[in-house]
Formats: structure tokens, C-alpha cells, sequence
């Protein structure tokens, strides 16, 4: 069949046409083999721009079409869907990226014509061998998997468990609540933040549809959307949860006392701990790094006063399988630690202190039952909060914390109440209070008479220099609004610290082949359009794991994210890729390389015949057995060996 | 009365286009730099100031104060910056053209590096020769001041009354001390 190629160059406003010079594109265009007709237009994407193309096949009787414009990641669907529409097939269809790849990354005008000429080749000459493809569809497993037991995880899991799905909600600690667990109010509206979350952990402990796996990691995921294969390690907790009523004995009677990380290592816990009084399970996990039993091999107390004999010192690392249709991630993010910054002396001087630190405190179930206290317990007469510490630095975290400012103003606030004739002074380089009714907090905060400081300190000691200073803690900054240096004595600094991704962000990213940014914090899909989906069908990232965010914000997330899963179960299945592999059996020699190879396990070997086979409803298209294949009978359907070539011809100009 | 702000561009250019001036465009007005900096006791302007009074344009007012001259280079501020501009760079490339604009104001710290420079002579610091030419320049009273300190540094044989011996090479410190001097009136460049 002759071949009539149409090719669309669009102006993507100015982004395109204030670098290449379209109409020269266009003029070129109309030189290439079998082109029959080439146009510009402004926005191609824009309903007259489809409409152009439509018209075309329909009056002109194109049968392969070459838009060149933006990443394939932005509108490739749009477009395939519009050539559908006019009766084409959708594989009849390419797209040359002359914006990414030519306009915005050069400003030399004539070098991206040129390139954009070469995209432009190599997507007409390849074009010329596509074939007509059809994408299949899939059923989709109902069953979601989340990852991570903080308000996120807990929100997202409660909506898609009542809609009567079922969910698998894996926690790596021993109890789901993550940080929200441990603040004490949140603001604007200081809500008690145990008040608000203990019900949903509650009812996300016992909801018939929802299967909590604490003090459990995920080990290995295969599969895609609609089908994943995800495997689970269940962390030996040494406890056996179906025999343990949450007594609470062992804990009373464990004679090792360990730092309480759940209260930022203020108080001391047990060996055998549950996290706090409100966990979910409420049942103990042993800590085995400092059980005396598996640090020396004696003790075994908690095992004698356990009436319901559920210590299990034999219990071993558990693999579950089980297999979900769509995951979404929460893992939640890292409070910095503000060692580093030296110059703030924290760990080296008293009663420098973190934001959770503080927050425990404040708590009434914390570890001073609400006191403030300095390190001789006494109380504080004046106080500093130092903002961005660790954040808005490009020596540590360069982007923007968000919720620093509006904690510390929360700080603020609850320091009035606990200690009402306190100084607290505030040092700040900018107060972002962009969120509803945050302006007005700050307001209130600042009626009730705390002293704010722009300047971000230099410096803070303990050298005194006079006898006002002695014994203090002294802020050295400079009053940057009144261009003075001055030093400020105080009994306790807060420092202000931010949120920075998880350690093994990278590592989860992998398993789940998703991105991370330069921050560390996993990649969305698209920014503006799309953050909470990821470059992978099926993966959703909610929460502070996709970036720092407040409380709001985070079950916002949740809930789009959940409302993205359930229209995927409803409407039960997902069309998968028309790009798959398929052997010729005449060229086949049996060598059986591809059957390992395949990550997707596609691949089986018929033995009578003494060939392979690709299973088409499991192929991913990835092309990896077509590479290997030594005797070249694996053929990836769109990306065959003539297309390829004719593109790189075409881009050879 | 509130001026109308003319050449403010000006000025940042000519400053940005000094090396080590090239990030000024990016402070964001912390005031690390000011908080962090050993000698701001004798800056007319803090260094966060001079930053902004550049970018306001008060160009007669940045060069005429004496305030840059008295940066030691000890690099607090660059370390501690959270926009990594080296702020330590930007006030020698605003001295710089200070010097050449024809302001050579005699700060603490000039007197403290010509103190230096004149007990090196014999390419060795001697030092109770460098405190005695400083304070001397300066203030005697707070050299006088520092006496016990001086006097337990003596005693113990520290710092040595008489000028040490002369080193081989003296002549090349005593050059390498005067292409520094040279170096400063343009802001580092040889």
C-alpha cells in the first residue's frame, strides 16, 4: 500500500517557535519521502490543532502521521487518541520531541532547526514501517497494597477499605500512627493531634477489609498494574500477636531500659516495647539489638510472667506473598538531624533541642507529662526558636520545608500556654504562612507577645562575655532589620528542623522501579497534572514521601490516591502494552537464553516442539530477550530491527 | 524624604562582574554572615548590609565605609552561608574597588596585616614586635589591657622580646609579603 505520510509542526506557543524556526521545519518536511502534506500550527494539542489532523486523514486519506512537538510523555495519548478517532490505527502514529529535545536546550536558533529537521526525519522514515497494533486489556486485582502506616497509609487504606476492597497495609515500626503519632497539636486549629488520628488507627486496626502488617517490610515486588506479585517480610517481633492480650506485663517486668526513640530519645522504654500507650496492635514487639536474652543469652523474664505465653524467642523472619492490583507508597519522611550543623551546638551543648523533642515535651503523655523542662529540671525563663535548620542550605537540604514556619508558630503558642511568662524570641529568615488560616495564626502569635528576629543566627554558645550572659545559652545573629549584631541570652533553643526523605528512599524507589529527585523524595508523574501517580502504572505516591507537606495536604493526597485505585477496580481491567515481543518459531533454536532473561517470567519453553514462547498477556515489552536473542527470532512489535534502522537513516540528515 | 533609586543596577553589575562578586544577585538576606562574623564589631555595615546597600545602590555609601577593609578572611561566613555565595570573596571584591575608587581607609585589621608585614622582615613572625606595632597603631590601652595574658606567654618563653634570627630566603617572604599587599588593591587577582 502507498505510503501517505502527514506531518504536524507545532509552535507549543512560544516554546517551541521563539527557538526553532517552524517554518523552515515545515518546508523541509514537505521534501521527505512520501510526505503528502505538512502543516504548522500554534497548539496542536488544542482541540482545532486535532481537529487539523482529523480532517486530513479523512479528506486526504493519510494513512501515518508525524506530530512533532512536545515529550511523548505529555501528549503521545492525545494524539494517538485523535488519528483513533479519525479511523486510523493508533500505532500508525509518531511523535518527534522538538521541544525537549531542540528548543529548550540550546538558544542557538539554527542548530535546533537543524535538529528539529533531523527529529522530524527520523520520525517520518520510521513511521513509514510501522504497522497497525492492538492493545489488550487486562484484569485488574482488586487488592491494593500500601506501604507505610502514617496518616497517609491510614487515610488512603480507610477509604478503599470501605468502598469493600481489600487492603494490605504494611508498617516497618511496631505500630501504624508514624510522626502525626507523635506531635502533640497541629496547627492552625490546634487540634489534638492523638485525638483525631487514635480513631482512625483504630478503626484501621480492626476494619474487616483492611490486613495490618506491622514491624513488616517490603522485600521484593514483581509484576505490573493490575497484577503485582509483592513479597513481604514479616520482621520476627518475638511476640506471637494472635496469643498476646496486650496485658502489658512483660513491659513492667523487663529489667533493660533502652532510649525511647518514639519520644526523640527523651524518656527510656523496655526491650520489649509497645511504641505508646495508643499503638496499634497494642501489642509489644522485642527489641532484639538490646533483649538481654539475645544480646547474652539470659533473662527470659518477659517469657515467665507472660500468662498468655506468646513470647516466642524462636520466631524467624516470615516472607508472605501476596498479590495486589495497584500499590500506593507512604513512606513518610525523616525528621534532620541537626548535628551537622555544628555552629547550633546540638549534642554538644544542654538544652539546644529539636522540634520532636520539644513536641514530646509539650505532650502530656510524653516524657515530662507535659513539663518544659532544661536539662536540671528547671523551667525555662526565656526561649529561642531558630527556623530553617537544615533547610533553604545548600549545604544541606536546599529546598523549602514548608511546615518549619507554622510549627514553630505553633511552638510559640503552646510555650505561652505551658509557661506564661516566658520571653520566646523567634529568628526567622522569611515566615511562610501560605494556608488557610496560617496568616491569621501568626497574627495571634503575635499579639500574644512573642518577639520575632529576622536574622538567621550565626552562632549559638555558651562563652559568656558578661555577667547577664552567664550560664545562658547566647544566640549570636544579626538583627537583620535594623542591621545591628547583638546577642540574645536564653535558657533553651529550639531548633527548627526539617523534613528531609527517608534513608532507604532510593532503595524503595527501586523495588517499585519509581524515581527519586535530587532530594531524595520520590518523582511524580507529572507536577502540576499528575503528583501523586508515578512513571509507573499503578505505583502512587502520597504524603511526605513525594515531598515536605503539612497534615492537610497529606490526606488530601491520600484520599486522590485512593480514589485513583478505585477507578482502576471499578472499571476492572487495564489495557497493556501493544508492544510486545513475539519468537518466530521457524528461527527459534531452542537455546532457551530468553527464558531467565524475561523479568516478567512471559517466556516458557515448549518442549515438543524445542522452542520458546512468549506469553503475550504477561509481556511487558521491555525487549530485553530481544536483544539477547542470539539467533535474531525475537521481534518487539514497534520497535523492530527495519524501524529502528530507518529512524537513525532518518535522523542522519 | 524617601529618594528615587537611580543606577541600582549599576552598581550589583559592576560589583557581580568584580571576581567573587558574581553571586550577589543570589543572597537572600539571612544575615548568617553578619551573625557568624568575627570582626563585625568595627563594621560600620554588617555584611548582610553591604549586600543589600549594594543592591539599593548606595554606591558612594558601600565604598566610602571603612567596612569591608576590616573582613580577616577567617571564612566563617562562607562556611556557615546557606546560598553558598562566599561572602568572604564578595567584600574583598567590594575593597577591591574601593582601593581603586581611591578609599584606603586604615582599619584595625589593615594595621593588624601591616603590623605583620613590617615584623616579617626577617621571614619569620616576631611576634611580640607584630602586638607591640599593633596596639601601638591602634589602642594601647587594650594593649595594656592584655598585659597579664602577655606577660604569662613571656614567662613561659612563647613569645620570644628579641627578633628571631633571620631565615634563609628571608628576601623571598619579605617579596611573597609584598605581592599580597599588591594582590589586595585587586581583590585577589595577581
Amino acid at each position: 500500500m502507498d505510503r501517505k505520510i502527514g506531518v504536524y509542526i507545532c509552535h507549543c506557543g512560544s516554546n517551541i517557535a521563539g527557538t526553532v524556526d517552524v517554518g523552515k521545519v515545515v518546508e523541509f518536511a514537505r521534501t521527505l519521502d512520501s510526505v503528502v502534506v505538512a502543516r504548522e500550527y500554534k497548539f496542536m494539542c488544542s482541540d482545532p490543532g486535532q481537529s487539523l489532523i482529523k480532517q486530513d486523514i479523512k479528506e486526504l486519506g493519510l494513512n501515518r502521521v508525524v506530530v512533532a512537538s512536545c515529550s511523548p510523555h505529555m501528549h503521545e495519548a492525545t494524539f494517538r487518541r485523535a488519528v483513533q478517532e479519525a479511523g486510523l490505527n493508533p500505532y500508525l502514529y509518531e511523535m518527534a520531541n522538538i521541544r525537549e529535545h531542540a528548543a529548550w536546550v540550546t538558544v542557538d536558533h539554527d542548530a535546533a532547526t537543524e535538529k528539529a529537521k533531523a527529529l522530524v526525519s527520523a520520525a517520518v522514515k520510521r513511521v513509514y514501517y510501522q504497522e497497525p497494533l492492538e492493545a489488550r486489556e487486562v484484569p485488574v486485582n482488586p487488592a491494593t497494597l500500601i506501604v507505610g502506616g502514617g496518616i497517609a497509609g491510614i487515610q488512603a487504606a480507610l477509604e478503599i477499605a470501605e468502598s469493600g476492597n481489600m487492603v494490605y497495609l504494611v508498617e516497618r515500626e511496631a505500630s501504624i500512627g508514624g510522626h502525626m503519632a507523635q506531635l502533640d497539636k497541629t496547627f492552625p486549629t490546634l487540634d489534638c493531634s492523638a485525638c483525631i488520628l487514635t480513631p482512625k488507627m483504630t478503626q484501621a486496626g480492626s476494619h474487616p477489609n483492611i490486613k495490618l502488617m506491622t514491624y513488616s517490610e517490603i522485600a521484593e515486588v514483581s509484576g505490573f498494574v493490575g497484577n503485582f506479585k509483592v513479597k513481604i517480610r514479616k520482621k520476627a517481633r518475638s511476640v506471637d500477636l494472635s496469643k498476646c492480650t496486650g496485658c502489658g506485663v512483660c513491659q513492667t517486668k523487663c529489667p533493660t531500659k533502652v532510649n525511647n526513640i518514639f519520644d526523640a530519645n527523651l524518656g527510656k522504654r523496655k526491650a520489649i516495647y509497645t511504641p505508646f500507650p495508643q499503638a496499634v496492635p497494642n501489642k509489644p514487639a522485642i527489641d532484639r539489638e538490646h533483649c538481654l536474652w539475645f544480646t547474652q543469652g539470659k533473662c527470659r523474664v518477659c517469657e515467665k510472667f507472660c500468662e498468655a505465653k506468646a513470647i516466642d524467642y524462636e520466631q524467624k523472619d516470615e516472607i508472605v506473598e501476596v498479590e495486589v492490583g495497584s500499590v500506593i507508597l507512604a513512606t513518610g519522611y525523616r525528621v534532620f538531624d541537626p548535628t551537622p550543623v555544628y555552629q547550633y551546638g546540638y549534642g554538644r551543648l544542654d538544652n539546644v533541642i529539636t522540634s520532636m523533642e520539644l513536641e514530646r515535651m509539650v505532650s502530656s503523655s510524653g516524657p515530662t507529662g507535659g513539663q518544659i523542662l532544661l536539662k536540671n529540671t528547671k523551667e525555662p525563663h526565656s526561649i529561642a526558636i531558630v527556623h530553617c535548620v537544615g533547610s533553604r542550605d545548600i549545604n544541606f537540604h536546599e529546598y523549602c520545608s514548608r511546615v518549619c514556619c507554622m510549627y514553630s508558630l505553633k511552638f510559640s503558642h503552646l510555650l505561652r500556654e505551658h509557661l506564661p511568662k516566658a520571653e520566646i524570641y523567634e529568628f526567622y529568615i522569611d515566615i511562610r504562612s501560605a494556608g488557610k488560616g496560617f496568616e491569621e495564626f501568626y497574627n495571634r502569635v503575635l499579639k500574644e507577645g512573642t518577639i520575632f528576629y529576622r536574622g538567621r543566627p550565626g552562632e549559638i554558645t555558651d562563652v559568656a562575655e558578661n555577667k547577664d550572659e552567664e550560664g545562658k545559652l547566647i544566640v549570636k545573629f544579626e538583627n537583620s532589620l535594623i542591621g545591628e549584631r547583638e546577642r540574645l541570652p536564653v535558657d533553651m533553643v529550639i531548633l527548627s528542623c526539617g523534613l528531609e526523605a527517608q534513608t532507604d528512599a532510593l532503595e524503595v524507589a527501586r523495588k517499585f522501579t519509581i524515581s527519586c529527585g535530587s532530594a531524595g523524595f520520590f518523582t511524580e508523574r507529572h507536577p502540576k497534572l499528575d503528583p501523586i501517580a508515578t512513571m509507573t502504572d499503578g505505583v502512587f505516591i502520597v504524603g511526605c514521601c513525594q515531598g515536605p507537606k503539612d497534615i492537610p495536604d497529606t490526606v488530601a493526597q491520600a484520599s486522590a490516591a485512593a480514589a485513583r485505585v478505585l477507578a482502576m477496580i471499578s472499571k476492572g481491567k487495564v489495557a497493556t502494552e501493544a508492544t510486545t515481543a513475539v519468537i518466530d518459531e521457524e528461527k527459534c533454536s531452542g537455546c532457551r537464553i530468553c527464558n531467565n532473561l524475561c523479568p516478567y517470567t512471559a517466556i516458557s519453553f515448549i518442549e515438543d516442539k524445542h522452542v520458546s514462547r512468549i506469553n503475550e498477556a504477561l509481556c511487558k515489552g521491555c525487549g530485553a530477550c530481544v536483544a539477547a536473542c542470539p539467533s535474531a527470532a525475537i521481534k518487539q512489535k514497534h520497535f523492530t530491527s527495519e524501524q529502528i534502522m530507518a529512524e537513525i537513516e532518518g535522523a542522519l540528515v | 524624604m524617601p529618594t528615587t533609586i537611580r543606577g541600582a543596577k549599576t552598581f550589583v553589575d559592576e560589583v557581580a562582574a568584580e571576581p567573587g562578586g558574581d553571586k550577589i544577585n543570589e543572597c537572600i538576606q539571612c544575615g548568617v554572615c553578619s551573625g557568624s562574623c568575627t570582626t563585625v564589631e568595627w563594621w560600620q555595615y554588617p555584611p548582610r548590609q553591604i549586600i543589600a546597600m549594594i543592591r539599593a545602590g548606595k554606591r558612594k555609601e558601600v565604598l566610602s565605609s571603612p567596612s569591608v577593609f576590616n573582613c580577616v578572611t577567617c571564612y566563617l561566613c562562607t562556611v556557615r552561608c546557606p546560598r553558598g555565595i562566599n561572602p568572604t570573596k564578595l567584600m574583598h571584591a567590594v575593597s577591591a574597588i574601593a582601593e581603586r575608587e581611591g578609599y584606603h581607609p586604615r582599619t584595625p585589621t589593615k594595621r593588624l596585616f601591616e603590623s605583620l608585614r613590617n615584623s616579617m622582615r626577617r621571614g619569620r613572625v616576631w611576634e611580640f614586635g607584630m602586638a607591640l606595632r599593633f596596639y601601638l597603631s591602634t589602642n594601647i590601652f587594650t594593649g595594656l589591657s592584655n598585659l597579664p595574658v602577655a606577660w604569662d606567654l613571656i614567662s613561659r618563653g612563647l613569645i620570644p622580646l628579641l627578633p628571631p634570627r633571620k631565615v634563609k630566603g628571608s628576601r623571598e617572604v619579605d617579596a611573597i609579603m609584598k605581592k599580597i599587599q599588591a594582590m589586595q588593591k585587586t581583590g585577589g587577582q595577581s
